[in-house]
C-alpha cells in the first residue's frame, strides 16, 4: 500500500513527451526542499505494454503495488494503432514506507499513444530508460505474433520479456515467445510458468527420495487434468502444456515418444488451472497430486500408499503482482522455461 | 515400486526452483529443550522453514530435556514459542498440522544411560514411520560442561554414524561459547572429535548466518571494483563496532565468568574481521572459506607482553540512562559481584601481519550499555595525496568512508566529497547508500534458519572450523590472562555513552577517530 509522501509526488502530472526526464528531475528537486526523507530507488527499468485502457489502468495499478518489493521505473504504454493520431505522457511517484521514517520512491511513468504515433513509443521508451540498470518488458495479453517487427523493436533493449501465456490464443505465441529466447538475448518468463511453481515443488517431492529419482527415466504416461469452461480457448491448456513439457525435459532424454501425454479439461471456474496430475511409470505403478480446495494444499500419494506425509505446498492464489515481482526478483532468466518451451509448442500442435 | 531404478545424486525437477537443495529427512535431537533457545529460535527457525517450503517432507524433531511432557504438551508449549518469535507468525494452520506432525518429546537426564536407550527407541520408531533413514543431526543448547557427557552416550549407545563407514549421516551442532580459553576449547574439540569426524561437527556462530555477514563475501568477491582497493595501498584503517543498548539481563551470572571480550570479540568479531581480511578462496566451499579465514587468524599480530594497553582498553558501565531510560550500573545488575572487574565494554587495535594489510590498524569495539543497538565494519581509505581543494582549511580531508551496516537497517554506504553548487570550489562530504529494505523489499530469513538448513545440507561453510576456533582462542587468551592478572579495574564509562575515555585515546593517539555509526 502506498503512503502518501506528498500530494506532487502521488498525483499524476501532464507533462510534455519531450520533458519528462527533465520534469522527473524537477519532481525530485521539489521534494529534496520538503521535510520528508525520501529515497528515490530503481532496481529495474519495467515497461508494460498495452492495448486498452482497461489494461493500463491494470498494469499501473500491478506495478505500482509491485515497486515496494522490487523498486523500479515503470513505463506504462497504450499503444492502440486503432485510437485518433495522438500521444501524450504522465509522471507520478509512489512512495511506500521503508521503516526508520524513510519513504522509498519510485517513478511511474504513462504514455499514450494512438495511430501511427504508436511507432514513436519505442524511441521514446529507449530514451527514458534508466541507465546501468536491467530492462523489463511486460507484454499484457496476447501477442500480436502477426506483428512480430513491432514486438521485437519494443523489445529491442530489454533484457526480459514477461508474458503471461494463459492470454495466448494459439500455439504460435508459444513459438514466438520461444524464438526470442533461440535468436535474441532477451530471456522470456511467463507468469503463467511462476503460477505452476506449485505443481512443480509437489512434483519434485515425489523425486526426493534417492530411491525415486532413478524412476524419472521409467515415466510412460503423463495425465494432467485441468478446470475449464465450455468454450475451447487455447490459453487455457497452456498450464498443462508447460507442466507435462517440464517433466519430460527435466527427466533426462526428452524421450517425449515414449511417453503417453493424456490432456482432460474439467468444468471448473478455476479455468486453466491443473487440479489433478497422474505419472505411470512403465512397472504400471503411479505417482499423483491433487489439489485439495478446502485446505488449500497440494496432497501427494505414491503408489496408492500414504507411506511418508505429505508434503505441504501452498495453493494461495497470486495477484499478478506477486508473479510479476518474482520474476523480478530473479537475477537471471529461467533456462527451466527456456528449456520446456519448444515442447510446449509441440505438444500443442497435439492438441488441434 | 517394484522396479529396481539407478540412483541418481540430485532431482532434476529441483532445478530452477525456489527450493532448489532440499535436504533428506532427518531426526534433529535438541538436548536442552525446555531452554529459552529453543523456544526463542530454534523452533522458530524450524517452523519458519517448513513454512517457507525448505523441510523435507518427513524431517522430524526430537525435544530432549528434563522436564516432563508428553509429545502433545510439547508441540503445544512450541505451537506457542512459534506464535511469538517466529518470523512468519501466527502460524499457519496447514503448515503446523503438518509440522507438528514431525515434532516429538522424549524426557531425560543428560547423565541417564536409561535416557538415552529410549532416546535411540524413539529415534528407530521414526525411521520406520517417517523415513529418516537413520540420519541423525544433534543439537547442543546446552551449558558447554554436558557437551562431554552427552557425546560419551551419544558414542556409548552407537548413536553416532562414522561417515568413512558411508551410510546415513550424523552431524553435531554446538552452541558457542566454544571454550572459555584456549586450553578449555581444546579439551572441548578433543572430545568432540572422540566420538564425531570434524566434518561432522557445526559450530554455530549465529553472526554467520546473517544475510549482511554473507554478503561480505559477496561484495568482496562478486564485485571486481573492490578488490584493487582492498588493501594496505588504499585502506587508512578499518573499524568494527558491535554495540548494545541491553546491560546483562537475566544473564549476569554467565557473564560474570565470560566479559564482552569472550562473549562477543573472541568468536563474533573475529569472524567479522576474518571475513574483511581474508584472500579470495579458490571456491565457494566450506574449506576453501575456512582455509583463507583462519590463515587471517593465523596472521593476527600478538599483543605486546607487559603492555598490553597500548593496544586494549576494557571498561565496565556505571549507572547512566540509555535511551532516556535509567540503566543501573553493572555491578548492581541481579547475578553480578558487586566488586566485579568484569569487562562489559572491551576496545582492541589489532594488525594481520602479512602483505595485504602490512600496519594497517583493525580497531574493534564491543560494548553493553552503548546508545544505540548497532552492527557496522567501516572501511577508511587514505585521504587524497595531495590537498588540491580546500587548501586554506586547517581541516584534514574528510576520507572516503565504505560503512557496512551488520544490523539494523542493514546496508551499504560510500561517503566521498562532492563539490558545493557555487561559484567558489568548495567541498562537501556526501553519500551514496544501499539499503536492503529498500532495494530488496522482503525480510531477511533468521540467521537459525540459514544455519539449520545448512546442517541438514551438510554445508559447513558457515560454521567455524576446530582451527579456527583454537586459533582464536590462542590470539586473544594472552590478552585476557594479562587482564585477569593485572589487579587493576576495567575503566568506568556511565550507561549510554560510546564507552570510556580510555577507549577514544587509543584510536586518537593515531590521529583517527571513532566513527559515530
Amino acid at each position: 500500500m502506498a503512503t502518501p509522501v506528498s500530494d506532487s509526488l502521488e498525483s499524476e502530472r501532464p507533462v510534455d513527451v519531450a520533458q519528462i526526464e527533465r520534469s522527473l528531475a524537477e519532481l525530485w528537486r521539489n521534494e529534496q526542499d520538503g521535510d520528508a526523507a525520501v529515497t528515490r530507488a530503481a532496481l529495474w527499468n519495467v515497461v508494460a505494454h498495452t492495448s486498452t485502457s482497461e489494461h493500463h489502468a491494470q498494469a499501473t495499478e500491478v506495478l505500482s503495488r509491485a515497486s515496494a518489493a522490487v523498486p523500479q521505473r515503470s513505463i506504462v504504454i497504450n499503444a492502440n494503432a486503432a485510437a485518433p493520431p495522438e500521444i501524450s505522457s504522465w509522471i507520478s511517484a509512489n512512495c511506500h514506507l521503508v521503516g526508520g521514517g524513510k519513504q522509498m520512491c519510485s517513478e511511474e511513468i504513462a504514455i499514450v499513444a494512438g495511430g501511427d504515433r504508436i511507432h514513436r513509443v519505442p524511441p521514446l521508451v529507449n530514451a527514458l530508460l534508466l541507465p546501468d540498470m536491467p530492462v523489463a518488458v511486460w507484454w499484457m495479453g496476447d501477442l500480436p505474433n502477426e506483428h512480430e517487427e513491432y514486438v521485437e523493436t519494443l523489445l529491442d533493449p530489454a533484457d526480459r520479456l514477461i508474458v503471461d501465456s494463459s492470454c495466448f490464443d494459439s500455439p504460435q505465441d508459444l513459438e514466438l515467445v520461444g524464438r526470442v529466447a533461440a535468436k535474441t538475448t532477451t530471456i522470456p518468463a511467463d507468469l503463467n510458468w511462476i503460477r505452476l511453481e506449485e505443481w512443480r515443488a509437489a512434483t519434485a517431492s515425489v523425486f526426493d527420495p534417492p530411491d525415486m529419482r532413478g524412476r524419472l527415466t521409467a515415466i510412460r504416461r503423463v495425465r494432467v487434468v485441468a478446470g475449464a469452461k465450455e468454450e475451447n480457448f487455447f490459453g487455457d491448456a497452456i498450464e498443462s502444456l508447460l507442466y507435462a513439457s517440464w517433466l519430460t525435459t527435466q527427466a533426462g532424454d526428452g524421450a517425449d515418444d515414449a511417453i503417453d501425454y493424456r490432456f482432460e479439461r474439467r468444468m471448473s471456474d478455476a479455468v486453466g488451472q491443473i487440479a489433478f496430475v497422474e505419472i505411470v511409470f512403465e512397472d504400471g505403478s503411479s505417482a499423483s497430486i491433487s489439489r485439495d480446495r478446502e485446505r488449500g494444499v497440494l496432497m501427494m500419494n505414491v503408489d496408492g500408499i500414504v507411506s511418508m506425509p505429505d508434503s505441504v505446498t501452498r495453493t494461495i492464489e497470486k495477484q499478478t503482482d506477486a508473479l510479476i515481482v518474482r520474476q523480478l526478483k530473479q537475477s537471471s532468466g529461467d533456462r527451466v522455461l527456456v528449456r520446456a518451451l519448444p515442447m510446449a509448442a509441440k505438444l500443442a500442435k497435439r492438441l488441434r | 515400486m517394484t522396479v529396481e531404478a539407478p540412483v541418481v545424486d540430485t532431482n532434476p525437477l529441483r532445478e530452477g526452483l525456489e527450493q532448489e537443495r532440499v535436504p533428506d529427512a532427518s531426526c534433529l535431537v535438541i538436548f536442552g529443550a525446555s531452554g529459552d533457545l529453543t523456544q526463542r529460535k530454534l523452533m522458530p527457525a524450524l517452523y519458519s522453514l517448513a513454512h517457507d517450503g525448505l523441510l523435507p517432507a518427513g524431517q522430524t524433531i526430537i525435544g530432549f530435556a528434563r522436564p516432563d511432557f508428553t509429545d502433545e504438551a510439547w508441540r503445544m508449549a512450541m505451537r506457542d514459542a512459534c506464535n511469538k518469535f517466529a518470523r512468519v507468525r501466527p502460524v499457519d494452520e496447514a503448515v503446523w498440522e503438518n509440522f507438528a506432525k514431525g515434532i516429538f518429546y522424549v524426557r531425560g537426564d543428560f547423565n541417564d544411560p536409561e535416557a538415552y536407550l529410549r532416546l535411540n527407541q524413539r529415534l528407530q520408531e521414526c525411521d520406520r514411520s517417517r523415513g529418516t533413514g537413520g540420519r541423525r543431526i544433534y543439537y547442543l543448547a546446552v551449558p558447554p560442561n554436558f557437551f562431554p557427557v552427552i557425546s560419551e552416550f551419544l558414542g556409548a549407545e552407537k548413536m553416532v554414524n562414522d561417515p568413512e563407514r558411508g551410510g546415513p549421516f550424523t552431524r553435531v551442532i554446538i552452541e558457542k561459547p566454544f571454550g572459555h580459553d584456549l586450553a578449555s576449547a581444546k579439551e572441548l574439540n578433543r572430545v568432540a572429535v572422540t566420538t564425531f569426524r570434524e566434518r561432522q561437527v557445526f559450530r554455530i556462530d549465529h553472526y554467520l548466518g546473517k544475510e549482511t555477514v554473507q554478503n561480505l563475501l559477496v561484495l568482496r568477491f562478486a564485485n571486481g571494483i573492490f578488490e584493487p582497493f582492498w588493501n594496505r595501498q588504499y585502506i587508512d584503517h578499518v573499524q568494527f563496532t558491535v554495540a548494545e543498548t541491553v546491560g546483562v539481563e537475566k544473564r549476569g551470572g554467565y557473564f560474570e565468568t565470560a566479559g564482552i571480550t569472550r562473549d562477543i570479540i573472541q568468536n563474533h568479531m573475529l569472524q567479522l574481521v576474518s571475513l574483511i581480511g581474508m584472500e579470495p578462496p579458490v571456491a565457494y566451499e566450506p574449506d576453501a572459506v575456512r582455509d583463507e579465514k583462519v590463515k587471517v587468524l593465523r596472521a593476527l599480530r600478538e599483543f605486546p607482553r607487559g603492555h598490553e594497553e597500548d593496544c586494549a582498553v576494557r571498561g565496565q558501565y556505571t549507572e547512566g540512562s540509555v535511551l532516556g531510560e535509567p540503566a543501573p550500573a553493572y555491578r548492581k545488575e541481579p547475578s553480578v559481584n558487586p566488586e566485579s572487574r568484569v569487562e562489559t565494554y572491551s576496545a582492541i587495535k589489532l594488525f594481520i601481519d602479512n602483505w595485504r594489510w602490512a600496519d594497517v590498524p583493525f580497531y574493534v569495539r564491543a560494548g553493553k550499555r552503548l546508545p544505540k543497538r548497532v552492527t557496522d565494519i567501516s572501511i577508511h581509505f587514505r585521504s587524497a595525496p595531495y590537498p588540491l581543494f580546500n587548501k586554506m582549511s586547517t581541516l584534514r580531508m574528510s576520507s572516503n568512508v565504505l560503512a557496512i551496516r551488520i544490523q539494523p537497517d542493514e546496508g551499504i554506504s560510500l561517503k566521498f566529497d562532492s563539490k558545493v553548487p557555487g561559484p567558489t570550489v568548495r567541498t562537501a562530504p556526501v553519500t551514496m547508500e544501499f539499503r536492503y529494505a529498500t532495494s530488496f523489499g522482503a525480510e531477511p530469513p533468521e540467521a537459525y534458519e540459514r544455519l539449520l538448513l545448512e546442517t541438514m545440507l551438510g554445508d559447513s561453510t558457515l560454521f567455524a572450523r576446530r582451527d579456527e576456533v583454537e586459533t582464536a582462542w590462542a590470539w586473544i587468551d594472552p590478552l585476557l590472562r594479562a587482564w585477569a592478572n593485572d589487579g587493576r579495574a576495567p575503566e568506568p564509562y556511565p550507561a549510554g555513552t560510546w564507552g570510556p575515555e580510555a577507549a577514544d585515546k587509543l584510536i586518537e593517539k593515531d590521529g583517527r577517530k571513532w566513527r559515530r555509526p
